[in-house]
């Protein structure tokens, strides 16, 4: 079979606003996920057991289902049983994020655990509220320790986004299906595919470890 | 300026403090003294709640920071059932209260305060009402440098400095910095305000942490063994600060193992053992004629 990557080239419009697509649920889910892991991660270091219980419930349900199942459960099932309507988008980036919160939530404990207690002692001295401890002492120094870790979890993120698709989304993998049942052809497109995401993959491991080089500016030189 | 009235500290089933009374007036220095274990942390992180006692109650200022203790004030002992009740059956006051109180220590009724009736808890309110303030506000007026000086490793000197002060006294940064940069120079580290605190020694992170302690305008700092952590030739640099401080007239409370600075800058000598305060005395007469047999053991192994 003759090759032909000039079809890649016809679609390549397409391409571009699926791949806008792709990057705009991968940013908000991390973001919105991101922003539930800290409340969560604050509920499993808490002494107030029942807030624990939750967390961890909570963590064991989005570990324990396939992904693409919380995916249908969410623009499928919820909107049959709750009053809620969500587009495949919102959906889509609904789940991932707090799927993602799970995630980002387990390490960011591991990452609050570590911090001396000294670091709260201080704060606690110089008169400081919990609240403000958390926002400007604790969690900046845990970020940082777990911001290796956060960029794994933004990757596979955005690998997952491609199971919107699946609820009817053009992603870039749609684009790609759509490709291969007008022309028959196979190897192209996924081909293709695979070269987005990989050099999109590539691009944030490298913003990642900018990213650290950045933080980690107070260690010792 | 402080009151530590009958302070009990358990850990779990070990007893770490066993009935501690201090009084400290302003401009005072007292050196908590003592062999390790013997609590002189823990007394110390009592007085800013870093630790909640058991028992026993801590005035700062006139003003309780600590729950009220029952056995503090008879009249509410008094009002409870389970002295009613002890009372109706034998019938000797002090006999009675002190029989609720070891009770209570060794958890034989610890529930007790809990069945406790409105009387009881009327009382206990009205303390409250009157003299309790609470940890956060106590913690800005007293301020605590640290055995491992507790710097926030992502923040800058002059970040440090200015931190507490701009979130906690609502100070303006152009202020805050203004007064930061006045102390760290009294410490002599002005030229590294911009440095994160993990490429300074330790000799310079313990004075910038003391100058962190003193931007919160404190009645009262609270030394945790300042120097233990320290390589011996860096003693000293943070010895001399110490000691400027202390000529300035702030009122100190200093745990330390330095006896010969104890000494030197000291008002007074606690010296603590198994969590009981066994002598108080003016530094002169504590090292040349200790009264307690375990108090000469110990100054026989550090001198």
């Amino acid at each position: 079979m003759q090759l032909d990557f000039s079809i890649i080239l016809k679609w390549l419009p397409q391409f571009g606003s699926a791949l806008l697509v792709t990057l705009e649920t991968t940013v908000c889910s991390l973001l919105l996920g991101l922003l539930f892991s800290i409340p969560l991660s604050l509920c499993k270091i808490s002494n107030i057991r029942p807030l624990q219980w939750i967390a961890s419930f909570y963590t064991s349900i989005f570990r324990g289902v396939p992904l693409l199942v919380q995916v249908f459960m969410m623009y499928f099932g919820i909107p049959l049983v709750l009053p809620v309507k969500f587009t495949a988008f919102q959906a889509g980036t609904l789940v991932f994020a707090m799927n993602s919160a799970a995630y980002i939530s387990e390490s960011m404990r591991g990452g609050i655990k570590a911090i001396d207690r000294g670091q709260y002692e201080a704060a606690l001295a110089l008169g400081v509220h919990y609240a403000g401890m958390m926002k400007d002492i604790i969690l900046p120094q845990a970020i940082k320790s777990v911001l290796p870790s956060l960029v794994n979890e933004f990757i596979s993120l955005l690998k997952n986004t491609t199971l919107i698709a699946s609820i009817g989304l053009v992603d870039i993998l749609r684009v790609g299906q759509l490709i291969q049942s007008r022309t028959y052809r196979a190897f192209e497109p996924f081909f293709a595919i695979s070269v987005f995401y990989y050099i999109l993959v590539m691009g944030l491991s490298f913003l990642g470890k900018l990213l650290e080089r950045r933080v980690n500016k107070s260690d010792r030189r | 300026m402080i009151d530590v009235k009958g302070l009990y500290k358990d850990f779990g089933s070990l007893h770490v403090l066993r009935g501690v009374d201090l009084h400290v007036d302003e401009g005072e220095i007292i050196s908590i003294i003592g062999p390790s274990g013997s609590g002189k942390s823990t007394l110390l992180r009592s007085i800013n709640l870093l630790e909640k006692p058991t028992f026993g109650e801590i005035w700062v200022e006139e003003k309780l920071i600590t729950p009220p203790d029952p056995y503090l004030h008879t009249e509410i002992i008094r009002a409870s059932y389970t002295y009613k009740a002890m009372m109706a059956a034998r019938g000797e006051d002090i006999k009675v209260i002190r029989e609720i109180k070891e009770k209570d220590l060794l958890k034989e009724n610890s529930r007790f305060l809990r069945k406790e009736g409105p009387e009881y808890y009327a009382l206990l309110k009205k303390i409250i009402a009157e003299h309790y303030e609470n940890a956060y506000s106590v913690r800005r007026r007293v301020g605590m440098v640290f055995q491992h000086f507790n710097l926030f490793p992502h923040k800058t000197v002059l970040e440090n400095m200015i931190y507490a002060p701009m979130k906690v006294n609502r100070l303006e940064r152009p202020k805050a910095v203004e007064k930061a940069r006045a102390l760290l120079d009294s410490v002599g580290m002005l030229a590294k305000q911009d440095v994160y605190p993990d490429t300074l020694s330790g000799g310079q992170k313990q004075r910038v942490a003391i100058a962190r302690a003193l931007a919160m305008d404190p009645d009262i700092v609270l030394f945790d063994e300042p120097t233990s952590a320290l390589d011996p030739e860096m003693v000293k640099e943070v010895l001399d600060v110490i000691k400027r401080l202390a000529e300035t007239g702030m009122t100190m409370l200093l745990v330390t193992h330095e006896m010969g600075f104890a000494r030197e800058v000291s008002d007074r000598i606690c010296f603590l053992d198994e969590g009981v305060l066994i002598e108080d005395a003016p530094p002169d007469i504590f090292f040349s004629t200790p009264k307690s047999e375990r108090a000469r053991t110990f100054l026989d192994k550090v001198l």
